[in-house]
């Protein structure tokens, strides 16, 4: 209570009256003459009783400061003056001010940004319900195409007998549809659930309900829950539209509400259907086929059950099934399965990548944050004088360090503002990039707690840099006298300079080395083969089939469009070869099988092999580019009911036939699955072998391939390869009016030139190497700048000696290589250490590298003779003008 | 180096024989009006002084910002009045709350120092 009654007086004195003022000069005044008084009393004159008087009162000056402190806050009004005069001190040095806040806004607004990133791809709680109770199921394999494999309706079975502690387990099978609009069709992707989905993932509609366990059997009715973006796309976000029917698939369905919006995995999808919508998933092959995986699984942990407990369940679970069934797993693949946390499923693929950029970041900070301090060092020395003399005209250590402190959070708060605008500027270009790695890219926001990141760096930053600049202590009162410029420069200053110099040397080194790494794996990759002989290749992916209508009859009609279709397309102007096929080119294929060659059973123990099974119409191959090796492509006589025929590609060739000819072997596809499709297990005669390519990117792995006869298969995808005589892009817009004009309901999607495809493969990689290439020249300049001001700096305090040195008969050339060397020294140590951390921190990003070793000396070397010419022209500039110094003005002066 | 200069810093509190110790002032000031009445500032000094054998010495920067703060917390009240040389100055005089509060602090004091006279009292007579 007293204390609260004394702080209401003491912000009621912050406005200090002139009556209160007077009064109180005259209360001290009055206390003095009533002690001179008594003086005079006891016999002293008139003078030295006043004197006598004023000794002991203590100094009435400082007695009337000590009142004005106590009656208001001084501490405020004190905040306010510092504010001003930082304001004051700061547009004395627009240079300064400039050069620092346009720093700190880099550094700042590149962590900034990345952060927001890191943030909302790994870091922030999942929208869902509950969300770090979610996990992900994941069964995989050895080989290529097994790193996820789905489960299958039977194991889904298995795991929810056998695993309490997983509360919900609910299925997600990827599907596509094409929705009929008024204005033709579009392709969505459809994830037909189990009514339980939406409980597990923890999710709430935006407008009608949810599946729930009604919708799941054979008797429900076919009802969608659509995405809130779909919903918005294509629907123009229609709030009349629940409860009514769309046609997808030719099927009436039943929307029945809009779910929320949040991250999906493992696929993405526009709609969410109950099973029934699909024949095929509700039908026996489905749900009993032990091998027939095409489901994906999550689920949630029960109340009170752990992750290890849960995990070790479902171990247990799926030892008994590989007990139970050993036909359906080959052991030699190692069939193992996992289950993770739903979060760190989403973060996997963006994890390694938004690190690196987060690093990259993080350094590009040290430089400029180590760059400012020098700034800031530098001034500090010039202002020693200043400051000096406030600390005589009474201003205590606390209060300079409060200056100080204000001036800097000014500086350090524009920087960070400036900053924030930047990461503005930088978000779109960010978010295209996370899009790639993380469906969670669309919740890349500076929120709050980006905010608050960017503003506790700044007032971290300023905070540090306040304690840098040294302040004079009661020995340096002496140097007011002198009032002379002061020759010398504290040794612990100019010591830290130069460690910050190192320093910025060193980080720009790593960043550049990791810049450079990053650019030679661009490079590598852009150079690989793709295998193709021309990349003026039109690919026009045409998906006919209709999973609905399956029947041999309409098989024969799909045929038939497509054949009319390659004719037409072959009229066209400029165009060299139509081929028809089910795979484009440098795609993956959607199919693979078991493979086994005749008369050769795989040797024990080892893996069965897997090829992809493609279509190809004779006219494929060399419309594709793809060079034949041996042997014959198909051929007119390799229709529907001759001898079944295939061609290999080389990968195929070398690896179930070793140092022999492949040609007339026989092979066929084989296991458990093949049972739930159209192809049959015959044998094969393999007729000829192609070349390799380079399918679902550059640094992709090698695959077995077979392609059969486009006629002789049943034609569950097709699609256009158009070889062009020049400039393939320029067919885009003619093969497109034909495609429409004869299949106007079919979507019409992916229409790229090889070139592009190959373009858009690297992406990923051109994008990490352009953004760390700008961190590392951003660095490398900052560092540069640093070492030139420090020189400069040097220079300028050594103006005196230099002048002498040269009176006594030091040349131009021996004082500027004097500099030099000083420069030279820091440089040397910044790039020794920098490329230690460089080899130290390659390893690191081994796994974003391709054709280069962390340690590539061609790399390392180039980023040496790149920072030292940088580092060298940063000295010249210093070094010229210290050989220009006249010792004559010098001396004088 | 340096400049001449040897006076009081200001800040430091009392300069004397003994600093005021951190507390105490407060109480001596509202004791000193308790037993004289409605009092200025000189005249709490000089009381303190001679109460304290002038091992205390009060400096005015020591003095003014304490009955400041005693009026801020309402345990005294000024009000401006003659003096005895019939200057014009201003009388600090107890108010209800300093009353209760002397009278608190002053046996809390008394209470301490009984306490800590015991313990540094020699050990014969301790027992």
């Amino acid at each position: 209570m007293r204390r609260i009654r004394a702080l209401l007086a003491r912000i009621a004195g912050l406005r200090a009256s002139r009556r209160a003022e007077r009064e109180m000069a005259e209360e001290l005044e009055a206390h003095l003459e009533m002690v001179v008084a008594e003086n005079l009393r006891r016999g002293l004159s008139p003078a030295e009783a006043r004197r006598q008087a004023l000794l002991a009162s203590g100094g009435l000056t400082q007695a009337a400061e000590a009142v004005r402190a106590q009656r208001g806050l001084p501490w405020v009004q004190n905040v306010g003056a510092d504010l001003r005069y930082a304001v004051r001190a700061l547009r004395h040095g627009p240079a300064f001010t400039a050069v620092v806040v346009l720093t700190l806004a880099l550094g700042i607004g590149a962590n900034t940004a990345i952060f927001s990133v890191v943030r909302a791809v790994l870091l922030k709680p999942l929208p869902n319900h509950d969300g770090d109770r979610l996990m992900y199921l994941r069964q995989s394999a050895d080989g290529p195409a097994r790193a996820s494999l789905e489960f299958s309706v039977p194991e889904i079975h298995d795991l929810r007998e056998g695993a309490p502690s997983l509360a919900g387990i609910a299925e997600l099978s990827p599907w596509f549809a094409t929705l009929q609009t008024n204005d033709g069709a579009r392709r969505l992707d459809l994830g037909l659930v189990t009514g339980n989905y939406f409980d597990v993932m923890g999710l709430t509609p935006i407008l009608g309900r949810l599946t729930g366990p009604e919708d799941d059997g054979l008797g429900a009715p076919p009802v969608a829950v659509l995405t809130r973006d779909a919903w918005v796309q294509y629907f123009g976000a229609d709030s009349s539209l629940v409860g009514h029917q769309i046609r997808l698939d030719g099927r009436p369905v039943t929307v029945i509400g809009v779910v929320e919006s949040a991250p999906l995995y493992p696929v993405r999808a526009d709609a969410f259907l109950n099973m029934v919508f699909s024949a095929h998933h509700v039908s026996a092959t489905m749900i009993q086929g032990r091998t027939h995986r095409m489901t994906e699984v999550v689920a949630r942990l029960a109340p009170g059950a752990g992750l290890a407990e849960a995990r070790a369940q479902v171990a247990t679970v799926y030892a008994r099934m590989l007990t139970a069934h050993p036909d359906a797993y080959d052991p030699a693949a190692h069939y193992r399965i996992s289950v993770v946390p739903f979060q760190e499923a989403l973060g996997e693929r963006a994890r390694l990548t938004l690190w690196l950029l987060m690093g990259a970041a993080a350094f590009a900070l040290v430089i400029t944050i180590a760059s400012v301090a020098n700034l800031t060092l530098m001034r500090g020395i010039r202002r020693e004088h200043e400051l000096v003399v406030r600390v005589a005209l009474g201003a205590g250590t606390g209060r300079l360090r409060r200056l100080l402190l204000a001036e800097n959070l000014l500086l350090a708060l524009a920087g960070g503002a400036a900053g924030v605008l930047l990461a503005m500027a930088g978000l779109p270009l960010l978010t295209a990039l996370a899009a790639r790695y993380s469906p969670r890219a669309g919740e890349i926001r500076l929120d709050r707690v980006v905010l608050g990141f960017a503003f506790a760096v700044s007032a971290a930053v300023a905070v540090l840099h306040s304690f840098l600049t040294s302040l004079p202590t009661e020995g340096t009162v002496g140097s007011v006298s002198s009032g002379g410029r002061r020759v010398g420069v504290r040794l612990p200053a100019r010591r830290l300079q130069r460690v910050l110099v190192v320093l910025q040397v060193a980080v720009s080194v790593m960043l550049l080395a990791g810049a450079g790494l990053l650019t030679r794996t661009l490079v590598r990759l852009a150079d690989v083969d793709t295998g193709l002989s021309t990349e003026e290749i039109l690919s026009i992916p045409l998906p006919l089939l209709d999973p609905t209508k399956l029947s041999p009859a309409t098989d024969l009609a799909n045929k038939s469009l497509y054949h009319t279709l390659q004719r037409e397309l072959r009229t066209l102007p400029g165009v060299v070869d139509v081929g028809l096929g089910s795979t484009m080119p440098l795609r993956n294929s959607a199919i693979d099988f078991d493979l086994k060659a005749e008369g050769r059973p795989p040797a024990p123990g080892a893996a069965i092999p897997q090829a992809d099974l493609r279509t190809a119409s004779p006219e494929f191959f060399h419309a594709a580019g793809i060079p034949l090796l041996a042997g014959r492509v198909f051929g007119d006589g390799d229709g529907p009911g001759a001898e079944r025929v295939v061609v290999v590609n080389r990968t195929l060739a070398d690896q179930l036939f070793p140092g022999e000819d492949p040609l007339g072997h026989r092979i066929a596809f084989t296991g458990d699955v093949l049972r739930f499709t159209p192809f049959s297990g015959d044998w094969r005669t393999i007729v000829g072998v192609v070349g390799d390519t380079r399918d679902g990117g550059p640094d992709a792995p090698r695959r077995l391939v077979v392609f059969a006869p486009f006629d002789q298969e049943f034609a569950w995808l097709g699609g256009f390869v158009i070889r062009s005589e020049a400039d393939a892009g320029r067919l885009v817009a003619p093969a497109t009016k034909i495609v429409r004009r004869l299949a106007p309901t079919v979507p019409l999607e992916n229409v790229l030139t090889v070139a592009e495809v190959k373009d858009q493969s690297v992406a990923p990689q051109r994008l990490n190497a352009r953004l760390v290439s700008w961190f590392a020249l951003l660095a490398a300049l900052i560092a540069a700048v640093g070492i030139a001001g420090v020189l400069a700096f040097s220079v300028s305090v050594r103006t005196g000696e230099i002048g002498i040195r040269m009176t006594l008969g030091a040349d131009r050339a021996r004082v500027r290589r004097m500099i030099l060397r000083e420069g030279g020294g820091l440089l040397a140590i910044g790039l020794g250490l920098g490329t230690i951390g460089a080899l130290a921190a390659g390893r690191i990003i081994r796994g974003l590298l391709f054709g280069v070793t962390p340690t590539d000396p061609v790399t390392l070397g180039g980023v040496a003779l790149v920072m030292t010419a940088i580092g060298i022209a940063a000295c010249w500039v210093p070094a010229a003008r210290a050989a220009r110094i006249d010792p004559a003005i010098t001396l004088r002066s | 180096m340096g400049i001449p200069y040897d006076g009081p810093v200001p800040g430091e509190g009392a300069v004397g024989k003994h600093d005021v110790q951190q507390g105490t002032l407060a109480l001596m000031i509202l004791r000193t009006i308790e037993v004289l009445g409605p009092l200025h500032g000189y005249g709490i000094a000089r009381r303190i002084e001679e109460t304290s054998r002038h091992q205390l010495t009060l400096n005015y920067g020591t003095l003014y910002p304490a009955l400041l703060k005693l009026e801020q917390e309402g345990a005294i009240k000024a009000e401006w009045g003659q003096s005895e040389n019939n200057r014009r100055a201003k009388f600090y005089g107890l108010t209800a709350a300093g009353r209760r509060r002397l009278a608190r602090e002053a046996q809390e004091w008394q209470r301490t120092t009984d306490l800590m006279a015991v313990f540094l009292a020699p050990w014969e007579e301790a027992r």
